[in-house]
Parts: structure tokens; C-alpha cells; sequence
């Protein structure tokens, strides 16, 4: 529009005549150029670039150009870099950070030794120093006892695309920059949290962390064993590290724990894509095993598993989707400890649920079943991975004993139960099982209390049962609601418009008739007559004044 | 809620090198559905935590008992008691350190079910490797009674296992059974040895 102003302001009228025929801007210059009026063509183009700048609706070449000058495209999200310059830009500011962390690492280390030293003097020093190295030895040992597995040929037909850039697994070559980076940034973070905590634990702190170091640098080694021996090897790091602990703060579990907490929240977090869901296991499969087992069973329903939970119930209805989605969390933590929070907060709001149906605390007896209906309806991503790298890297003492386990347990028991279900455990008959199964038949259908049958043959396949289903169902039924309602608005608008019609039309007709019957005569209006025509002495008045001119 | 308080327990308790700790003892309530497992479990626990927030579950409970020389910290874990869990139960009793068989007096199936659970420990598991204890419950309905204290007592008896009849609801003999889990002296010094040996 603005271009019509600056034309206005040209007043040239011819060519704004013809210009206002043409829509593209494009044929605009064409005009300008063919009429050789570069002037005008100087305000458009200026008009343009002014347009782009201030909308950043046409942005320039150049500025969509990696900053590198590589000659590709470049992105906002990579700082206006190219896919391949960030990731050579990212790399050199994360080796820095690795190093300053070490330089710190190093200087605090120095720090204290001196300051041991001074205090203490050498014939302490020297005394701790054997404290270290045993652990050392036990460690080259191990590294020199466990001779490298050759990989398996199943890793080369393994169809796996998810799994293969695993093995090679400096970050930087990962295909995704951002997703490395999001998850290195995590690791940092660990990393830093570590450092930071072991500076209130002094000098052991410094050793923890030297010993952690060792352990995560000879894993890296390691990558090619097992995982049973993967897990073995961690198991007796956190069995080394947690009796030297336990002399160093003379028997008091607790601080041994916490200390505990932290190197395996440290340790798990970089070793995390070695060691879950290795090649070497066949752990992949059965997540897949598992999760086409769920996804089979879509159909399982509250009242075949006596699940005590009533949905209708909204708060309970709250609970069972918060239990979802904890469970479904659980695939996004990497240390073992913050994955089996994510199944006791799963635990605890069943148990909420439990509690607001029957208005009594949950027992084992309740709880098992809901544990079980919630898996199927999250069917968790890799949760068989997620189990077994629990069961191997977490601290054992978690998964025997204490709250944690306990649900973790329940948890196992639940996908064991999965595993085997049957007709029996369900209540139903043998046949109708199958038929289920096999997709053959909805108990959905069956029971007519969905108003909405699954649609089509695709339905089959699909969750009959989810809460989204549900949700779409009630929506349909929403929007089938509202259809009818808008249909009878629609209805007595077309009568109140018929009724307006029609009453108008008997008031016109009315009109018409009282016209009629009365039809409008306009009479002549009577001769004027002088309202002192009557008067009989008249004669006698004396004559109108008349204006007199008076002279002066 | 509890566990600020379990651990406040604690630290009065037993004094380990000039260290307060508490040993841990996981403890399994097996037994079929109905026998009253969950309310012993309640029972035990608010026995002890009166004034404790009431408690959303009782599946996984803990119960701090002081005895003269040790500080016994129980965690009791239930199971479910169906039948058609029976084959994922094992899972449960890993690395227990006691495990509770319970059954319902006034229900001979239940003693019956409590059999098999016994078999199924005994298989499972090296003897001494878990104190197994058979516990009749509901000894508060005399009347309804189908299996008698001696049949309890010698069933236990055969597999060398404490015995002990209670009543969740009267908590009669409650905090007797776990004294007598924690305090039998020959039972005790096992515990201690299991606690030893699988110290976390």
C-alpha cells in the first residue's frame, strides 16, 4: 500500500494507471524498467529493502549463509551456523570446559595436598597413600583379566540403526549436535554437582574423585564385554568404594550413602551410553517383545484385572494419568536412583488413587493389580532396558531393601505377571482371550457401553481402552451434542425469520385493510375566512395604521 | 513423615563405634488374599506411630523396634496375596531377611495356601538363609475357629519355624511377634549374622 502513497507523491499519473493493473511486484520493476523510469524503480527497490528489514519478510542471501563462509546454510539454533561448523565450534568450547574442569580438578587437588602436607607432615602423607593403591592394582587387575570380547557378527546384521552409532560413541560424532549437546550439558552439570560436593568432603572427596575418574576412563576400555560383566564391574567399584567409605567415616551408613548417591549419580551419568540397552544383550528385542505384548493386551480393561480404581472420579482420573506419566518419565532419567524416583512417585499417586475409590489405604493386594493395569495403558518405553539397567548399575542395598525396591519390585513383578498373562488371570474364557488377542473381537463392543465402537479395521489394532480414546470419544460425543444444538438454533432462526416474515406481511395486510376501509380522504381545506368576518360594526373601525414617513 | 521419626529412634538406639545406626530387616508378609496381611502390617506400624500422618498405603510400611542392645529397623513389605500373582512372588522374597507366612485361622484354605508358600521358601531358599515365621491371624474370632492352635504349632515345629498366632485387629501378640523376631536369643544372633553378611 505504501507503494501506492509513494506514486501519489510522484504524481505520475500515467504510470500509476498502469502500475494499478499489476499485482506482482515483480512485474512492477518490469514496468518501471521497460518505461525506463529508474526512478521509480529506485524507490520500490528501496522500498523493498526497507520492507525486508523492518518485517524480515525477504531477508538476504547472505544472512541465511553459515558465519563461517563455508557455503551452507546456516541456522539460528546454531548460533548462524552451519550443521558442520557448529559442531566443530561446540566441540572446541566443550574440550575447554572438559579442560578447565580438570585444571580445576587438578588445582584443587594441589590445594589440599600442600596444605596436607604443611599440616600433617610427609609421614602422614605417605601413610595414606597405600589406602590408594590397592584399589588401583584391583583395578589394572581387572582390566588385564577381562580379555576384550570380539563383537558378536549379530552386531553387523543387527538391524538396529538406533544402537549402531553406540559403539563409537565420542559425542561429536553423534548425528544430532543438539541432541549431544543437551545431553553433554546434563553431564556437565553431574559433573560440576560432583566437584562441588566432593569440596566439602575435603581430601577423601579428592581421592573419590580421582578413583571415579579411573573407573569411567577404564570403562571406556570395557566397552565391548558383556553387560552381566559390564554390571559386575560397577558392582564392585560401588562395592570398593563404599568399604573404603565405610573405614574412612568409621561405620556411619548414612553418610556413606549419601556419598554413595552421588559417585553413582556421577558415574552413571557418563557411562549411561555405554551400558543401557548394550548390543551385546538382546535387551532391544525384548523391549519390542514387550511392548507388542502390551499393545496386544490394548483391551484389558479395569474390572478383568479387579483393578479397586474408579475412573469417573476426576481426582482419581488426575492420579491415574500422573502415574502414566511417571511411569513414561522413567525412560528420560539416566541415573538408576532418579529412574526408580520416577516409579516410586509413580507408586505413591496409585496409591493416592487407590485411597480416594475406597476410602482406605491401599494394600499390596489393590496394589499389584493397578500396578499392572498402568503399565498396560503407559506401556513405558523400553521398559525392560530400563529394568535391567536398574537391576545391574543401581546400588543393590536400593533394590533389596527400602521404599525404592519395594516398588521397583512391584514393578517387576507387574511386567512379569505382563508376560505370562493368560484367559485365567483375566477371568475371562479361553476362546474369548483369543479372540481378543488376535483382534478378532472388542470386549469394547461387546459390552455397547461405548457409544462410539472403535472405528473401522484400524481400530483393532489401535488402544481401545486409552484415556485418549476415551477423551475422543467424549469429544465426538461433545461435538455430536453441539451439532444438535446447533441444528435447533438453526431451526428457530429459520422460524423466527419465517415469523417475521409473516408478521410483517399481516401487518402490511393489516395496514392494507384499515387503508381500505378507511380510505385517506384529503378534503379541500374550508375558504380562509378572516377571523373577524362575524364582526357586524366592522365598518366602524377606524382604518388600519399606515407607516408614515417622517422627515427630519 | 515416619521415616524423620524412624531416624530420630535411631539415633538414640545402638551406638556402633560412636556411630548411631539402625539395622535394617526386610521382612515379607506371605499369605493369600484376606488372611489379614495388610492389617498386620498397619498394625505394626501404628502400633508404634500413633500420632503419624495417616498413611495413603500400607504395602511398604517401616517400624522401628528398640530392643535392650540393637535397634531393629523393620521394613515390611506385602505382597498380593491372589492366586493368580503366586508365580511373580518370588521376586518379593529376595534377599528377605524374614518372611512372615500368615494365615487365617478361621479359614482352613488359607492354611492350606500357607503350606504351599512354606514349600515355596523352602525351595527358594537355603534354610537359616531367611527367618520364615508362620503366623495364624485372626485368633479374635474363637468361635469361627477351623484350625487349631496345635496344628499351627505343629506344622511350624516340622520346619523348624517360630509360631506365633495374633489378632491385627485386637493387636493382641503384635509387638510380641516382632520381639520374638527380633528378640528370640538363637533367632536373633541369626539375623544378626544375616544382617552382618548382607551389610548395606
Amino acid at each position: 500500500m505504501r507503494l501506492f502513497t509513494i506514486f501519489a507523491e510522484c504524481n505520475s499519473s500515467y504510470v500509476f494507471s498502469k502500475f494499478a493493473r499489476c499485482q506482482c511486484r515483480e512485474s512492477q520493476l518490469k514496468l518501471f524498467k521497460s518505461a525506463e523510469d529508474h526512478f521509480l524503480v529506485e524507490i520500490v527497490k528501496r522500498e523493498m529493502s526497507q520492507k525486508s528489514e523492518r518485517r524480515g519478510i525477504h531477508v538476504d542471501q547472505s544472512e541465511l549463509l553459515c558465519k563461517k563462509g563455508c557455503g551452507y546454510y546456516g541456522n539460528a539454533a546454531w548460533q548462524g551456523l552451519c550443521s558442520k561448523c557448529w559442531r566443530e565450534e561446540y566441540q572446541r568450547a566443550r574440550q575447554k570446559q572438559i579442560q578447565e574442569d580438570w585444571a580445576l580438578a587438578e588445582k584443587l587437588q594441589r590445594e589440599e595436598e600442600a596444605a596436607y602436607a604443611s599440616i600433617q607432615g610427609a609421614q602422614s602423607h605417605s601413610q595414606a597413600q597405600p589406602s590408594l593403591a590397592p584399589f588401583s592394582k584391583f583395578e589394572e587387575k581387572k582390566t588385564n583379566e577381562k580379555t576384550r570380547k570380539v563383537t558378536t557378527v549379530k552386531k553387523f546384521f543387527s538391524p538396529s540403526s538406533r544402537t549402531a552409532p553406540k559403539k563409537e560413541s565420542h559425542e561429536g560424532k553423534t548425528p544430532s549436535p543438539s541432541i549431544s549437546r543437551q545431553s553433554s550439558i546434563e553431564t556437565d552439570r553431574v559433573s560440576r554437582d560432583f566437584v562441588d560436593f566432593l569440596k566439602n568432603l575435603q581430601k577423601p572427596g579428592r581421592e573419590i574423585h580421582k578413583q571415579c575418574r579411573l573407573f569411567i576412563e577404564g570403562m571406556a576400555n570395557k566397552k565391548d564385554l558383556g553387560a552381566d560383566e559390564l554390571s559386575e564391574c560397577v558392582q564392585d567399584f560401588y562395592q570398593n568404594m563404599s568399604d573404603r567409605l565405610m573405614t574412612h567415616f568409621k561405620g556411619s551408613t548414612e553418610r556413606v550413602e549419601r556419598v554413595m548417591d552421588q559417585v553413582e549419580k556421577y558415574i552413571m551419568t557418563r557411562l549411561y551410553k555405554n551400558v543401557f540397552c548394550p548390543e551385546t544383550t538382546d535387551d532391544e528385542k525384548k523391549d519390542l517383545a514387550t511392548q507388542h505384548r502390551i499393545r496386544a493386551l490394548h483391551w484389558v480393561n479395569i474390572q478383568m484385572l479387579c483393578v479397586p480404581v474408579d475412573e469417573e472420579i476426576p481426582e482419581v482420573a488426575d492420579n491415574v494419568v500422573k502415574a502414566i506419566t511417571d511411569i513414561i518419565e522413567m525412560d528420560s532419567k539416566r541415573v538408576p536412583r532418579d529412574k526408580l524416583a520416577c516409579i516410586t512417585r509413580c507408586s505413591k499417586h496409585i496409591f493416592n488413587a487407590i485411597k480416594i475409590t475406597k476410602n482406605e489405604p491401599a494394600s499390596a493386594d489393590d496394589f499389584l493389580p493397578t500396578l499392572i493395569y498402568i503399565v498396560l495403558k503407559a506401556n513405558p518405553p523400553r521398559l525392560q532396558s530400563n529394568i535391567q539397567y536398574i537391576t545391574r548399575f543401581c546400588n543393590p542395598s536400593r533394590l533389596m531393601t527400602g521404599e525404592d525396591g519395594y516398588y521397583f519390585t512391584n514393578l517387576c513383578c507387574a511386567v512379569a505377571f505382563i508376560e505370562k498373562l493368560d484367559a485365567q488371570s483375566l477371568n475371562l474364557s479361553v476362546e474369548d482371550f483369543e479372540r481378543y488377542m488376535s483382534g478378532q473381537a472388542s470386549p469394547r463392543r461387546q459390552e455397547a457401553e461405548a457409544p462410539w465402537p472403535p472405528a473401522g479395521p484400524c481400530g483393532g489394532g489401535g488402544t481401545g481402552t486409552s484415556p485418549c480414546l476415551t477423551q475422543v470419544y467424549q469429544n465426538l460425543d461433545l461435538l455430536a451434542g453441539l451439532g444438535a444444538r446447533q441444528e435447533r438454533v438453526l431451526e428457530g432462526a429459520r422460524t423466527l425469520e419465517s415469523d417475521l416474515i409473516n408478521w410483517q406481511e399481516s401487518v402490511e395486510r393489516e395496514v392494507q385493510e384499515i387503508l381500505e376501509k378507511f380510505p385517506l380522504e384529503i378534503r379541500p381545506p374550508a375558504s380562509a375566512s378572516a377571523i373577524d368576518s362575524d364582526n357586524v360594526e366592522n365598518d366602524r373601525l377606524p382604518p388600519p395604521l399606515q407607516p408614515q414617513v417622517f422627515a427630519g | 513423615m515416619s521415616e524423620v521419626r524412624v531416624r530420630g529412634r535411631a539415633e538414640t538406639g545402638l551406638k556402633f563405634h560412636g556411630e548411631t545406626r539402625a539395622l535394617r530387616v526386610k521382612m515379607v508378609l506371605l499369605g493369600s488374599s484376606g488372611v489379614g496381611k495388610s492389617s498386620l502390617a498397619l498394625r505394626f506400624s501404628k502400633d508404634e506411630f500413633k500420632a503419624s500422618a495417616p498413611t495413603v498405603g500400607c504395602a511398604y510400611l517401616t517400624q522401628v523396634v528398640c530392643l535392650h542392645d540393637a535397634t531393629l529397623r523393620f521394613e515390611i513389605w506385602d505382597t498380593a496375596g491372589q492366586e493368580k500373582y503366586h508365580s511373580v512372588t518370588p521376586l518379593y522374597y529376595r534377599g528377605a531377611h524374614a518372611a512372615l507366612v500368615v494365615y487365617d485361622i478361621t479359614k482352613r484354605e488359607s492354611f492350606i495356601r500357607a503350606q504351599l508358600w512354606l514349600k515355596e521358601l523352602e525351595k527358594q531358599y537355603i534354610p537359616g538363609e531367611t527367618e520364615v515365621v508362620l503366623v495364624g491371624n485372626k485368633m479374635d474370632l474363637p468361635d469361627d475357629r477351623e484350625v487349631s492352635l496345635q496344628e499351627g504349632r505343629s506344622l511350624a515345629e516340622r520346619g523348624g519355624l517360630l509360631f506365633m498366632e495374633t489378632s491385627a485387629k485386637s493387636g493382641e501378640q503384635m509387638n510380641e511377634l516382632l520381639l520374638t523376631i527380633g528378640s528370640n536369643p538363637e533367632h536373633k544372633i541369626r539375623i544378626m549374622q544375616l544382617l552382618e553378611r548382607n551389610r548395606v
